[in-house]
Order: structure tokens, then sequence, then C-alpha cells
């Protein structure tokens, strides 16, 4: 499961707040819509609900910042960039491993035919 | 236990010094990141997992030098990412050297070889190098065949010029506690100083969800490795999180007894949860909301949490809290019965 592609609509259903905490949680780089409509790339490291004046904080895609943006002045956050933490890489490991032992055991079966005349039944 | 006198006797005087100066929330060890970068990407971590942009960055000596400072812990240990990765890891180890942190530079030890003359041996300096079982385990694990012989390697390497060199080794379910043994049989005969072991954290970001530990499960992995614990392994850890581990002992989280500290600022409320960053480490310390996190919070993400991070420093508090607690540490330690 992923938010990769992802634009969110920042209605009565889904608030800025909410779809904050979505790009905080995300792994990837993020687009963040401005009211002025101008765009900031880059990934979301924090941001802080609690403070006086809420903030968002950004390293953008060159990994220059920390720039903080204040909630008041974003219209929405697009899930643009590649979600680094989806996929299952452990299990593609695995499956790699087993079909590496299968075709080991194909090859030392195949070795052990070739080399033992009796098991070709004479 | 393997730690030497010299380094409990600072950690000693300096949680002593805590208690007498009655503050409640100290840190014990700093967990510096001065970088994600990894050459390995094993299936367990959760801490790699960035875009590019933010993998190509690392700390300052600077800013890793001043959080030392800010925090002040006795214990610096380099996690990453790959500390011998940053390209300035030289120059940090001289700098934490000169102030007489105890380091542990915890690697994969792939690239240990070929940096070890970039360092000199000094009582300050441990090599922790991750280990997560023999040979096959461990190369299951970080999800690389031959990592195992690497690690071997640069284990030998440095033992023989003379640096402190410990094991770091993850557990995860599924973890055969024969092999285990057998696992620290081989480490002791290749001569590390000690043994550190935690079992993992399901970090929700890590590849593999399905093999984690869960609190009895881990009990009963503890108790069936260590019940019969030999005279010759050595554990580089406080014996009382080790029992603690084994079911024997009951602790409470102590989310700021490891605050860690890398890129983003000082990592709320732990090493292993990313709930915000705060500024400064004061900050970290006075406005983190310390009552929601540990098992008695009910927070779901601590249900589980067993991890050294946040119960080794509640081990260590333990043993100073009382004569009770110490007079527990030191029958331990004495009878080398766990």
């Amino acid at each position: 499961m992923t938010l990769e592609g992802w634009v969110p609509q920042i209605n009565d259903y889904m608030s800025l707040q909410e779809v904050v905490e979505f790009a905080f949680d995300y792994r990837g780089n993020t687009t963040v819509v401005k009211n002025d409509g101008s765009e900031i790339v880059g990934y979301i490291f924090n941001r802080n609900s609690d403070a006086p004046e809420p903030f968002i904080q950004l390293f953008d895609e060159r990994g220059d910042g920390p720039f903080n943006i204040p909630y008041r002045d974003i219209a929405t956050i697009k899930f643009t960039g590649k979600d680094t933490a989806a996929g299952n890489s452990w299990k593609a490991w695995v499956e790699r491993k087993e079909k590496e032992k299968a075709l080991r055991g194909a090859a030392s079966g195949a070795d052990r035919l070739g080399s033992d005349p009796g098991s070709h039944g004479g | 236990m393997s730690v030497p006198i010299s380094q409990m006797y600072t950690v000693a005087s300096y949680v002593i010094k805590q208690k007498l100066s009655g503050r409640k929330r100290y840190p014990l060890v700093l967990m510096l990141e001065p970088l994600f970068r990894c050459n390995l990407a094993c299936a367990g971590c959760g801490k790699i997992q960035y875009p590019a942009q933010i993998l190509k960055k690392h700390l300052t000596v600077e800013q890793c030098v001043r959080a030392v400072d800010e925090c002040g812990a006795p214990i610096v240990s380099i996690p990453g990412g790959e500390p011998l990765m940053y390209p300035d890891i030289d120059k940090l180890v001289v700098e934490l050297v000169k102030r007489k942190k105890y380091i542990y530079l915890c690697t994969n030890a792939i690239l240990l070889k070929e940096k070890l003359h970039l360092f000199s041996p000094s009582k300050y300096l441990t090599f922790s190098v991750h280990m997560d079982g023999l040979r096959e385990d461990h190369d299951e694990a970080v999800c690389r065949d031959g990592v195992f012989d690497e690690a071997v390697e640069g284990i030998t390497a440095a033992l023989q010029r003379g640096f402190r060199v410990t094991t770091n080794t993850t557990l995860f379910d599924g973890a055969s506690p024969l092999r285990m043994r057998q696992f620290f049989d081989e480490m002791m005969n290749l001569g590390v100083e000690g043994m550190m072991l935690s079992p993992g954290y399901s970090y929700s970001k890590a590849p593999d969800q399905d093999h984690f530990l869960r609190q009895t499960r881990t009990n009963q992995l503890f108790r069936e490795m260590l019940s019969e614990n030999k005279r010759q392994w050595k554990f580089n850890q406080s014996p009382l999180f080790l029992r603690f581990l084994m079911g024997k002992q009951d602790f409470e989280c102590t989310p700021w007894g490891n605050p860690t500290f890398n890129m983003f600022g000082w990592q709320r409320p732990c090493y292993l949860l990313q709930e915000g960053y705060a500024a400064t480490f004061q900050e970290l310390m006075e406005t983190t909301r310390w009552e929601n996190y540990g098992k008695k919070s009910g927070n779901e993400k601590c249900r589980d949490c067993m991890v050294h991070c946040g119960y080794e420093a509640t081990a260590v508090d333990y043993t100073f809290s009382s004569v009770k607690g110490f007079a527990e540490t030191v029958a331990v330690t004495l009878t080398g019965k766990l």
C-alpha cells in the first residue's frame, strides 16, 4: 500500500493537517503546492502543528534546506516522488535464494545421476 | 561482562552525578547518525528508505560535535547508514576521543579493513560490528552473500591492530537458539571483546514485516539462548538488560536514554520512532510528551518493543537507583549466571 501518485483535495473530508501527517510519514519526495500557485518539490521530514504558527520542514530536490513553510501558505501536497519504503525487497531476496537453492539441488542431483551408474537402473 | 573498568567507572560516576543533582531524565548514549547512506539494504532496517538527495547528504563534523556537547552523554554510538562511508569519520572520531567520549562505531565492516588506517587504537574507540548470526543467517539478514566473511576479515584485521571490537546482533523471529549459541562461540573464538544483543524493532518502513519478535517469543528465544550461558561468552551490555530479554526482569522504557541526532535534528521520541524533530536537545527533552511512550502508555508502537535503545538505559538506571539494583547487577556480573 503506497500513497505514491496521490493528489489529495483539501476539503471537508480531508483536512490539510491530515494530508501533512500523511506527507510527513511518506518516504519519498512530495510537491508542496502553495496558495500563490508556486510549487516546491522535496522531502518533508518534519512538521509542527502545535507551534503558534504551524509549519512543515523540507529539504528540496537538490538537498538544499531545511525550508520552513507555514501551513497557512499550503494549498495541498502531491505525492509525486517514488515511495522508497514501498515494495518488498526482502521477499524478492528470499525468492531468489530459494530459486538458487533449487537450482543447486537440481544440479547436484544431475551430477549424482551422471557419476553413479547404479542410479540409471543398469 | 566485558566492559572495561575505566568505561564502567565513567558511566557509573556520570549516572551517580545525574542522580545526586536530581535530574530525572538524562541521556546515557547519544545515537549520532551522520548519514543515512549505506552499502547494504538489510531486510529489517528502516533507516535508509529515503529519496536520493537525502541519502547523498551528511552532517558536518561541526554539527556532530555540537550535538555531542549539547547532549553530554558519556557514550556516543555512531550508527547510520554506514558510518565508514561518512567522508569525515576519522576527524569525527578524533574530536570525540579528545572529549573522552566512549565511541561505538556501528559498522557492517565491509569497509573496515580498507579504512582501518584512518584510526588509532584507543580505549575510547570500539568498532561495533553488525553480525546477525552464523554465515548463512547473517548473509540472509543483510540480503547479500559474502558479507559475513568480509566482516570476519575486518574484525580480524582490527583486532590484530589493537582496536577494541564488539559485535552487535539483532534477532528476529525464527532465529535458532542453538545456532546463536554456536555463533557466540565463534565470535568469542575470533577474539572480540564482547557481544551486544537486541531483538529487532518492527520499523513500519522496513521491507520485512513478518519476522519481528513479539514479547513472549523474545523472552522464549533469549531464555533458550542464554539460560545455560557459557563463562567464555562476554556481553558488552548490562546483564540486567539481558535478564529483561529473558523475562526475568520487568522494566519500563527510557526513551530519552538514547537520544538520536541526525540531519533532521533531534528525533522524537527515540531512536526507533520518528514522530518529529526538535531543533535543540533541550527542546527535545522539554517538549516531548514522554508520557505517551513506553508500555504503560498503551502506545501500540511501544507494545512489543524490547530494544536496547529503550531498555538498556533503564537497566543501568536501575543499577544505580537502589542497593537492591546494585546488588543484583554485582551478583550477576560476579557469578556470570543470567
